[in-house]
């Protein structure tokens, strides 16, 4: 498992060989001039011992620094080359996981964590680059420094070296032991930090909802709970983390207390010479750092591993949605819509973003609806609340996939038209707006086709923005903040419209666009959206009447199932589910009484005459004129 | 109107960069350390018990040589050798326990800062969570902290290590040879020179690091929040090509600072060998000529070595040093800011409460300046039933928000009962208000859990009710867990409409005094609406209310409609009474039914008896 983890960071790895090569390299030569160090210090001192030669102790001297400079130069090197190569991981790996991320679709966002997403883009990547930069340098510090040093040590005094490598393969065998610990706690560790950020993540964005029912308490204990939890996981990492060092460091204390033991009976007994003695302490000094190096990297690795996991946990998540391999090369999308026969249910999967579609399916939130919108014509959707509708629009831009021909654009089946080109020609407006925090002009220009600069006016004055904006002192360039929390309720709609209309779409999906917005400015929109929306097909989602009424033709849903379709004098007229609603909306307290004494006239005669009502006259509907919308379609 | 945030807003906020070493902010995070002062005291000796026998080492292979070897007293070397053994077995044991002890504390300082930081948070007004994006406040309670965690456990302690050493080994050398100590510590003002010029390097290219690191994630999570409509929109090209340049703006800034470290290094090291030269080669010659024993000098080598380790380490340290002390520095500007709206420090006590809610010539903006209302008065008896109506933006929420005191209006008093919201604990007079926010938030858990919220007195029954109340009850029971059923982050699993329900039913399972139902049923279909409000007649009688909705079937039923534009109220009175009126919401509710002319011939005669 461990290793399918690391091919992963094979094409990484590739990539940027040279790099990394050159910087091992460097490191090489770096850790050779190291090796050179106590070689000099050892001539030094045999010199010194033996004062035939003492003149040459500033040649020494000046041999010393020139090891040293070299090495510098090589330091920069290896260390510009392998910590430039882990960050250029690093960075790639975000990109290709923030790339991924882009690819996934909303069905592993209804079950992701943002927080989660955000502490392994974080925490877990740092973790791996610290394995790929650290660790490179460990792994190649550690065994060249430790086979190098060894082997001088070996020409040395070969039995003193073999005596003081005694302890190695017990120090060995326990590191790996307690790496898979290591690893095991690290993940623990991980998981529980990312809860905490989901936790706190979620906190801060309900803030409202826990000032309003003055739950700070409760979020305070179960955040300090978390946190508690987090204390724990990581003080269990420690116990286990700071085994290493004095590990290791015991190790090369046995070498060094051996090397004194029997180098010094050898000195004495004059089978070794005082100056080999000292360098040989030397190089048992100069190991401790690598070794130590190593028992870091067997940390650092664990860590990393288990981090990488969790990255590739996500980068393992398939798409739902993608293009599939038939697709069209090349589609124009007109507008007309059908659905045949269409069943839909959502996967059901646990929640945490490694639950993927496999999960298995709920029962049907869409059965057997079939549907047919022409090019150009309205539709709209009516029903209780859960009843499908949100589902069922959202299958038009695909959102979610729908099954196997049931889906069609323009006669062709949704799965084989191109993403980009279907969503492009989709103007979508969701029931839960979402704004970025940026100007507003950016916000409405979202993915509308570049405009150098110019204003979306006349989105914003469909939208019924424009006053409101007027009125700012930095116009479409004020900032918003996070998701709109400056703008009220009806505002962040309009601008969602405006959003979607400045796309110029050719299949407009209103998601009860207007369910914030007063009935004044409703109309107002309407009747702009009419003018501007001349052969798009909408599909418009409801529960006011109002808003039904612009369509050609209503569909009404319960339970996933249409039961009713038809113009709105058709539905009116048979009595049924839609006939009960109008009646529930028009009837409203009193009026029951005042219709059937006053018709409608009088009621109509108490708007007052300026009133905006009078200047659209109820006859002038979208549904009402298919024939216009039919000539201006291409 | 629409209120920017403004170009001085802090959503787009810079980073401000402090020093690397800051003694007021180092003084106050050690004030941190004082509830575990005896974990202090105790890593604290041991570690200076560490630095002390790692010093041994270096002196038993002197004196193994000088003394033992020299006079070849073999039994003196091996008593030597194990004494070293034992000293390291001792050192091992010391140093297990000097890191675990360390951790502890740092993670004890953690916990404990993480949680003030958290509630501190909490406290603060919504004001500031308008200013301060979720992302940003994540960083500071998740990251921000668990730099300071490096700090304590590799940084403070390890340096209190190495100046233990580096003082430890000055002494040392300094009673081997005062000469040759002398010659080596006259290298010391370069190495000071060499770290001022790479401090000044590294704190600029650390200061653009963190701005870059802060925008990096900042975009990160505003996408991940938002992908579904980066997806609809089909923005993901352009974002991943922003992203990329954000991410590639922060590699280079960081291979920028790699360098500068990279160079700090071998000067270290370079300077170290300078002192190591001078000693082999005036030291050197001292031996030659007998004034230095050769032990003496070997030992001296040896603690050299370890002399510039440390600093060479500094590097790394200041790295930590730098981001500890700009992480503490936004970590205290957060618990420095006083939240701007508190509980008074004498709160008048909630006796019984008969909900009697008076604007009293109200003037309030949420940027100075931008007024939202001016001069509003607007009197509520107690136990009436009134309905907030009027175009977008008019200011309702805005009202229902200056009512629980969300935020405080700039002139003019907001009146429970006579007695002025700010004179109320902020706790006691949110708990006699039930609000529903237009903006429908689920926490992630279940879906009990989200009508309960926190509160444990709220039993199951309870919430039941509340989800029948609601209408909610129906669908909740299909779901495969019921009240079980796991709740997505946001609810995302969910249509608007149950969402709405369920956030519809917290405030039923509470019992408030005053009701604030802010479009809480704006998404949800005619039919259940009906039903709820059916269901609400009984719990809705006696309470104060007020419904804010934009359909007008919602507030049919209450005993007041007031119509608010730009602010201002334009109309109060009945639905009949301003109906007759012909006024605006005249104009609301005929543009409901502008349709009807036509179909009212196939309804007036007998379709009016068959509703309701
Ligand atoms: N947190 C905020 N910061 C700055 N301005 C705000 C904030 N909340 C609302 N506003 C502004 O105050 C004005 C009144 O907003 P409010 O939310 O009270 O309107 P509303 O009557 O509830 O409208 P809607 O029916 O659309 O919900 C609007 O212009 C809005 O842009
Ligand atoms: N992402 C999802 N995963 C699983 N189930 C879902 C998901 N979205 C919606 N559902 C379920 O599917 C059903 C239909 O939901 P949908 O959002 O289509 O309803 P709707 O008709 O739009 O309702 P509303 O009027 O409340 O918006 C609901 O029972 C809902 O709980
Ligand atoms: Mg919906
Ligand atoms: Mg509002």
């Amino acid at each position: 498992m461990l290793d399918k983890n690391l091919t992963s960071l094979k094409p990484y790895l590739l990539r940027y060989r040279w790099r990394l090569l050159a910087g091992i390299l460097a490191l090489l030569f770096t850790d050779a001039c190291g090796l050179v160090v106590p070689w000099v210090l050892k001539l030094a001192i045999d010199g010194i011992s033996s004062p035939r030669n003492s003149a040459s102790l500033l040649h020494y001297a000046g041999l010393l620094m020139l090891a040293v400079l070299v090495q510098a130069v090589f330091r920069v090197g290896w260390r510009n080359g392998i910590f430039g190569f882990s960050r250029r991981v690093e960075a790639d790996l975000r990109c290709d996981f923030f790339q991924h991320l882009q690819r996934l679709s909303p069905s592993f966002y209804d079950r992701a964590q943002t927080g989660d997403l955000m502490s392994r883009a974080t925490n877990d990547l740092s973790a791996v680059r610290e394995l790929l930069g650290m660790g490179a340098m460990g792994i190649v510090d550690g065994v060249l420094v430790v086979a190098a040093s060894v082997s001088i040590m070996l020409v040395i005094d070969p039995r003193l070296t073999l005596l003081t490598m005694l302890p190695l393969p017990v120090i060995t065998l326990a590191v790996l032991r307690l790496g898979k610990l290591v690893h095991e706690r690290s993940r623990e560790t991980q998981e529980q930090a990312a809860a905490l950020s989901a936790m706190v993540q979620e906190s801060f964005a309900g803030i409202r909802v826990v000032k309003a029912y003055v739950q700070e308490e409760a979020e305070y204990r179960e955040f300090a709970r978390l946190s508690r939890e987090y204390f724990e996981k990581n003080m269990a990492l420690v116990r286990v983390r700071a085994i290493f060092l004095p590990c290791i460091a015991l190790m090369s204390a046995v070498g060094v207390a051996l090397t004194l033991g029997y180098g010094g009976w050898r000195v004495i007994a004059g089978g070794m010479s005082l100056g080999s003695f000292v360098a040989f302490l030397g190089y048992l000094a100069m190991l401790t750092w690598p070794l130590m190096a190593l028992g870091f990297v067997v940390n650092l690795y664990q860590r990393g591993m288990a981090s990488l996991a969790r990255i590739n946990e996500i980068l393992a998540v398939e798409p739902e949605v993608r293009d599939a391999p038939d697709a069209l090369g090349d589609f124009t999308v007109d507008g007309a819509i059908e659905f045949r026969n269409l069943t839909f249910r959502y996967s059901r999967g646990a929640a945490g973003p490694a639950a993927t579609a496999t999960g298995e399916a709920g029962a049907p939130v869409l059965r057997n609806v079939t549907l047919r919108i022409p090019a150009g014509g309205v539709v709209a959707l009516v029903g209780a609340t859960g009843s499908g509708k949100s589902t069922l629009v959202n299958l038009v831009p695909r959102l979610y996939d729908p099954p196997p021909g049931t889906v069609f654009i323009d006669g062709v089946e949704v799965r084989r038209i191109p993403l980009t080109r279907l969503r492009s020609a989709i103007g979508y407006v969701s029931q839960e707006p979402y704004l970025f925090s940026d100007t507003l002009a950016a916000n409405i220009l979202f993915s509308a086709p570049a405009r150098n600069g110019v204003e979306p006016r006349e989105e914003a004055e469909v939208a019924q923005l424009s006053r409101e904006i007027c009125a700012l002192p930095q116009g479409f360039e004020t900032l918003i903040g996070e998701r709109g929390v400056n703008l009220s309720g009806g505002q962040k709609q309009r601008v969602a419209l405006a959003r979607a209309l400045a796309r110029r779409p050719r299949i407009l999906i209103l998601d009860d666009a207007f369910s914030s917005v007063d009935t004044e400015t409703e109309e107002k929109i309407l009747r702009g959206l009419r003018a501007k929306l001349r052969g798009c097909t909408c599909l418009l989602v409801s529960h006011r009447v109002t808003t039904l009424q612009e369509a050609d033709r209503i569909v009404v849903l319960e339970e996933g199932r249409i039961i009713e379709e038809g113009t709105n004098r058709e539905l009116l007229a048979r009595r049924g589910a839609y006939w009960r609603l109008y009646q529930k909306q028009l009837l409203a307290q009193g009026l029951e009484d005042r219709l059937r004494q006053a018709p409608f006239q009088a009621a109509v005669d108490a708007v007052p005459h300026s009133s905006p009502y009078r200047a659209a006259p109820p006859q002038e509907r979208l549904g009402t004129r298919p024939s216009q919308r039919q000539e201006s379609a291409p | 109107m629409i209120h920017g945030l403004g170009p001085d807003s802090a959503i787009h906020e810079d980073e401000a960069l402090g020093k690397a070493y800051d003694a007021r902010l180092m003084r106050r995070l050690m004030g941190y350390l004082r509830p575990y002062r005896g974990l202090v005291v105790l890593t604290s000796l041991l570690l200076l018990a560490i630095s002390l026998l790692q010093l041994v080492g270096p002196y038993l292979t002197k004196v193994a040589i000088d003394t033992y070897i020299v006079s070849q007293d073999y039994a003196g070397v091996r008593n030597m050798a194990l004494l070293y053994l034992g000293i390291w077995c001792l050192l091992a044991v010391l140093q297990y326990f000097q890191t675990y002890l360390m951790h502890r504390m740092g993670q004890h300082v953690i916990y404990d800062l993480r949680t003030q930081v958290f509630q501190h948070l909490q406290g603060q007004s919504l004001r500031f969570f308008d200013r301060n994006p979720v992302g940003r406040l994540m960083t500071r309670v998740v990251n921000d902290v668990e730099v300071l965690d490096e700090m304590f456990t590799t940084g403070v302690v390890t340096f209190l290590g190495d100046c233990f050493i580096l003082a430890g080994i000055t002494v040392a050398m300094i009673w081997l040879d005062w000469k040759l100590a002398l010659l080596t510590l006259a290298l010391v003002p370069l190495l000071v020179l060499v770290s001022s010029i790479y401090r000044r390097k590294a704190r600029e290219a650390y200061r653009r690091t963190r701005l870059a690191l802060a925008r990096l994630n900042a975009y990160l999570h505003e996408n991940l929040a938002g992908m579904r409509t980066v997806q609809a929109f089909v923005r993901e090209r352009r974002n991943l090509k922003t992203f990329h340049g954000i991410n590639l703006t922060y590699r280079d800034l960081m291979l920028r600072s790699i360098f500068y470290n990279s160079l700090f290094f071998p000067a270290v090291e370079i300077i170290g060998a300078l002192a190591t030269a001078l000693v082999i080669w005036y030291g050197g010659g001292r031996v030659v000529q007998g004034l230095v024993e050769l032990g003496v000098l070997v030992a001296f080598l040896q603690y050299l070595e370890r002399f510039f380790r440390p600093i060479r380490d500094l590097a790394e340290k200041y790295n930590i040093m730098q981001s500890a002390m700009a992480s503490s520095e936004r970590l205290f500007k957060i618990l420095d800011t006083q939240p701007d709206l508190e509980s008074p420090a004498h709160p008048v006590a909630v006796s019984q409460c008969r909900g009697a809610v008076r604007f009293d010539r109200v003037w309030f903006a949420y940027r100075s300046g931008e007024w939202v209302l001016q001069d509003f008065t607007l009197e509520i008896e107690p136990g009436e039933r009134i309905a907030l109506v009027g175009p977008t933006g008019a200011g309702k929420s805005t009202l229902t928000n200056l009512l629980c005191r969300f935020y405080d209006p700039q002139r003019g008093r907001v009146l429970i009962d006579g007695v002025d919201v700010r004179d109320y604990d902020l706790k006691d007079l949110r708990r006699r208000i039930g609000l529903v926010i237009q903006d429908v938030f689920l926490f992630s858990g279940d879906v009990e859990a989200n009508i309960r919220l926190g509160d444990t007195r709220i039993g199951l029954e309870r919430v039941r009710q509340a989800a029948r109340r609601v209408n909610a009850h129906r669908f909740i029971e299909q779901l495969p867990r019921g009240y079980q059923e796991p709740v997505a982050e946001r609810g995302a699993t969910f249509s608007a409409g149950q969402r709405q329900l369920i956030s519809f039913a917290r405030v039923l399972a509470i019992d408030p005094q005053i009701l604030i139902l802010d479009e809480a049923t704006s998404s949800v279909d005619t039919e259940t609406e009906h039903l709820i409000q059916e269901n609400l007649e009984e719990l809705l009688r006696g309470r104060t209310s007020i419904i804010v909705a934009h359909r007008l079937a919602t507030v049919q039923r209450v005993d007041r409609i007031i119509v608010l534009r730009d602010g201002a109220v334009v109309e109060m009175g009945s639905h009949a009474e301003l109906l007759r009126r012909g006024g605006l919401y005249a104009t609301l509710y005929w543009y409901q039914f502008k349709d009807r002319a036509e179909d009212l011939a196939d309804l007036a005669p007998s379709g009016a008896q068959g509703a309701l």
